[in-house]
């Protein structure tokens, strides 16, 4: 049997990319299987369950406890209900709290136990591994998500409008991509797991007080400036907008959009340089 | 002739103004154990984890299985088991769920029951890893190591903190690895366990090898003065012995100690006396130096300057 020099010639690429296709459909069947355990592990933990779900949940009805019936006017003679107003904004903290604090955690956590350095021991690419710790998060987000919004809806009459549920889908993605990878990316400075709780909260909680998320149109206006560099403000204003009643058209902010996409750019950059460095010359 | 599973020449790390390792060099056949020995800070930790890829060297040429671990190719790292100390895992999951886990990660990975019964947990496959005790968890390390069916195992100090019948089993476990024709790369500073298990031993001390070689032969040791030990009968002083070839002779109480290049000769003499006289000779012993005093002997000779 022979070949002309041109089947040859044509065939030596073509193979080498259909066995590049072949690993690479491996690696993402490989991330798929590790956000099964990663999903597993996560609610076999009690503790951080109650951390993503329990808190929000409790926000919600503490909040609607204390302005239950209260109003805010929105000109033209028309008004949202308290709830309309926090229910968004609760979503937003929950999206933060189950992306960035737990991957803060997380990631300190598993570095402290060597898990990151066992994990850089075996064939699985580092890629695939964190890839698989974000995809389980956007599981994570999305149960979380179903359950806040059901509750303000169920609980307090909260209407999710079709017209802006491609907004609200944008900004959910947008929100996770930005503090998951900034959640990871930050764990280059937490010394270890004990600190990490600390760091993550201490970063999020007083950025969460003056950006909008419980209280509404008290803020003085230099707080606001410094909460419009960081991206909690973004989120919960993009999804309140997306909520509120009278925004019309498909609800979209667009400057909001732009901040979280510059912060996912910024995360996904943190990100890279906290895996760059192998495990063991860390220490 | 045997290939090589692992070489490294005149290996170097450095950490700032720090040379940890400075110039080492070794070959480790294939389906050999391997064994490091060293005291703490000499530099072992530095060595392994360089070999496993972990850490980055200085200068100096490092092959394993043919490839260069600082790049850490995936190929080889399908081919490489790796036990190191105090590592952990994903805790809230099972042995059956974490076995089969990483086994996915490997192309050719090992039944996990099969895994899971070759380090006797099969009892506990389903319970969540922190709920095994330090025995159980340094076993289901073993399990992660050995589920990609790797050709060559690294072994961190595998059986620190185990009882003495662990410590057998541990033992009969990696000769079992060796019989299935895995290289094994073990670093430990127990010396009874390098004589138990190694082909060959390097003594690495102030981050360079002072000896290596066959366990029995180590530092010399089976050219040396064998050592004649026995409790002088009572009422028998010691120039009442017979002639004996020795070269040294030391009492303290009623123990002797004979150093003699003539062991046989030596024990015939004296035995042949006991005999004659009716002596009993309690606590008689020949015996080489043991590996820990040559260890012993070498590190103390080779102490640590403190760099300037």
């Amino acid at each position: 049997m022979s070949f002309t020099g041109e089947g040859v010639a044509a065939g030596v690429p073509d193979d080498q990319r259909r066995e590049t296709q072949r690993d690479l459909r491996r690696d993402l069947g490989l991330a798929l299987w590790q956000i099964r355990y990663e999903q597993r592990a996560y609610w076999r933990n009690r503790q951080r369950g109650i951390f993503t779900f329990i808190f929000p949940l409790m926000f919600l009805v503490i909040f609607g406890s204390i302005y239950s019936g209260q109003s805010i006017p929105l000109g033209h003679h028309r008004t949202m209900s308290y709830e309309t107003f926090f229910v968004p904004g609760i979503l937003a903290y929950g999206v933060i709290t189950t992306t960035y604090v737990n991957m803060a955690i997380g990631t300190a956590l598993l570095r402290d136990d060597g898990v990151l350095k066992r994990m850089q021991g075996t064939p699985l690419p580092r890629w695939v591994y964190v890839l698989a710790r974000i995809g389980s998060t956007v599981v994570t987000v999305l149960i979380m998500t179903v359950l806040t919004v059901g509750f303000g809806v169920v609980a307090y009459g909260v209407q999710v409008r079709g017209t802006t549920l491609p907004a609200v889908a944008v900004f959910l993605l947008l929100g996770t991509a930005a503090f998951t990878t900034l959640g990871i990316g930050i764990t280059r400075f937490i010394k270890n797991g004990e600190a990490a709780p600390v760091i993550a909260n201490l970063t999020l909680l007083p950025l969460t007080f003056i950006s909008g998320i419980y209280f509404h149109g008290n803020l003085s206006q230099g707080l606001l400036t410094i909460a419009d560099i960081f991206p909690v403000r973004p989120l919960a204003d993009g999804l309140q907008h997306a909520f509120n009643p009278i925004t019309g058209g498909s609800g979209f902010v667009g400057s909001d959009l732009l901040r979280l996409a510059i912060w996912t750019v910024v995360g996904c950059w943190l990100m890279l340089l906290m895996l760059r460095k192998p495990e063991g010359d860390r220490r | 002739m045997s290939i090589s599973a692992i070489s490294v020449t005149d290996l170097r790390k450095a950490y700032g103004e720090t040379e940890a390792v400075r110039g080492v060099s070794f070959e480790v056949a294939q389906g050999d154990v391997f064994c490091l020995l060293g005291p703490n800070g000499a530099g072992k930790t530095s060595i392994v984890e360089i070999l496993e890829g972990y850490r980055t060297r200085t200068a100096g040429a490092v092959s394993v299985l043919g490839h260069d671990p600082a790049s850490a190719p995936r190929a080889l790292r399908e081919r490489v088991g790796i036990v190191l100390q105090e590592c952990g895992v994903q805790h809230d999951l099972t042995v059956t769920e974490l076995v089969d886990m990483y086994g996915r990660y490997y192309r050719r990975s090992r039944p996990t029951q099969e895994v899971i019964e070759l380090v006797e947990l099969t009892e506990k496959r389903d319970t969540r890893a922190k709920d095994l005790s330090g025995g159980q968890r340094r076993r289901l390390d073993l399990a992660l190591a050995l589920v990609g069916d790797p050709d060559l195992i690294f072994l961190d100090e595998p059986t620190t903190g185990f009882d003495p019948a662990a410590r057998r089993h541990a033992w009969s476990t990696v000769q079992s690895l060796c019989d299935l024709g895995k290289t094994v790369f073990l670093t430990t500073h127990y010396m009874d366990e390098a004589q138990a298990l190694a082909d060959q031993v390097a003594i690495v001390n102030a981050g360079q090898i002072i000896a290596s070689g066959r366990p029995h032969e180590l530092g010399g040791r089976d050219a040396r003065p064998a050592e004649i030990r026995f409790l002088l009968p009572p009422g028998v002083t010691l120039g009442e012995l017979p002639e004996i070839p020795t070269q040294r002779c030391e009492q303290s109480d009623d123990h002797v100690l004979l150093v003699t290049a003539e062991p046989v000769l030596a024990a015939n003499r004296l035995t042949g006396w006991a005999l004659e006289h009716g002596h009993e000779l309690e606590g008689l012993s020949i015996a080489q130096p043991s590996l820990e005093d040559i260890y012993l002997e070498l590190t103390a000779a080779t102490a640590v300057e403190p760099s300037t």
